[in-house]
């Protein structure tokens, strides 16, 4: 996963460090979108997006003289955001609890995929631009993603995060984690073949 | 040999080359016989980096500015 100037970071890093606040407003600047993208896309608020945001920059300002630099600034905020959504989704899922597997391919008796893919969409997946109707079908589909397979493709495939960091934070498993994630994109994968049947 | 199922299953394990030879071997052997599988393993793996880019947000400019208005109040406060 490329991040905003990793070397560049450390300079800004051992400022802010010393209590140089301008440095870390410029270290917030450069890591905003990112930490915002997660938050969002975790929670599907905005305005809890927004919260997430503020509350992860200003953890991480609290906490930044025992920040040690074994990982890069950025990887550190973005772990925080993601517990910061996590910690809310947990939060609403106590009052709204839905637990609804996603569905995967259908096979014959004898193994074989029921439904042969629409085509091999596969090559148009380099287009410079993702065409906005396909763009809102990926989004409702992970929107529609069951509450626990959602946050580990998201973590996984979008973030970069590792398997490992993904099984400490959810409290599960590796494979189980793995598992997840491969009935997420199986479901995703699908979305998108219908996408391109229908147009 | 695997089947189609077989071969959908152990995906994520494939494309992190997790596999074991053996199974590497009859998952080949399935995709050299099945073209729908391999447009499947196409597809299955061009589906994270589409969701990258359709799901790609950036902080609005109202909410970069409240940010900043509110990191200020607090750090002036330390």
């Amino acid at each position: 996963m490329t991040q905003p100037g990793t070397h560049d970071d450390r300079a800004l890093l051992n400022r802010a460090q010393a209590g140089d606040i301008s440095a870390f407003e410029e270290l917030v600047g450069r890591h905003q979108d990112r930490v915002y993208g997660l938050a969002l896309r975790m929670t599907r608020s905005e305005p809890d997006a927004a919260e997430i945001a503020q509350d992860t920059f200003l953890s991480a300002y609290q906490h930044l003289p025992e920040f040690r630099g074994e990982a890069a600034f950025g990887s550190w905020v973005h772990r925080i955001a993601a517990n910061n959504a996590l910690m809310r989704l947990r939060h609403q899922r106590v009052r709204d609890l839905v637990v609804e597997e996603p569905a995967e391919p259908e096979f014959t008796d004898r193994g074989s995929l029921a439904e042969y893919p629409e085509t091999d969409w596969s090559r148009r997946a380099d287009d410079k631009l993702l065409d906005d109707e396909l763009g809102h079908a990926i989004q409702q589909a992970t929107d529609g993603l069951a509450e626990g397979y959602r946050e580990v493709f998201l973590l996984k495939d979008l973030e970069g995060m590792s398997y490992e960091e993904i099984s400490e934070m959810l409290g599960i498993s590796v494979p189980a984690v793995k598992s997840r994630l491969h009935r997420a994109r199986l479901a995703l994968r699908q979305a998108i073949d219908d996408f391109y049947k229908e147009v | 040999m695997f089947t189609c199922k077989d071969s959908i299953d152990h995906l994520v394990h494939f494309l992190d080359g997790e596999l074991s030879p053996e199974d590497e071997a009859h998952l080949q052997e399935h995709l050299g016989g099945c073209p729908p599988c391999v447009d499947f393993v196409n597809t299955y793996r061009a589906t994270s980096g589409m969701a990258r880019r359709a799901l790609v947000k950036k902080m609005p400019a109202e909410v970069g500015s409240a940010l900043q208005s509110f990191l200020r109040s607090k750090l002036a406060a330390k």
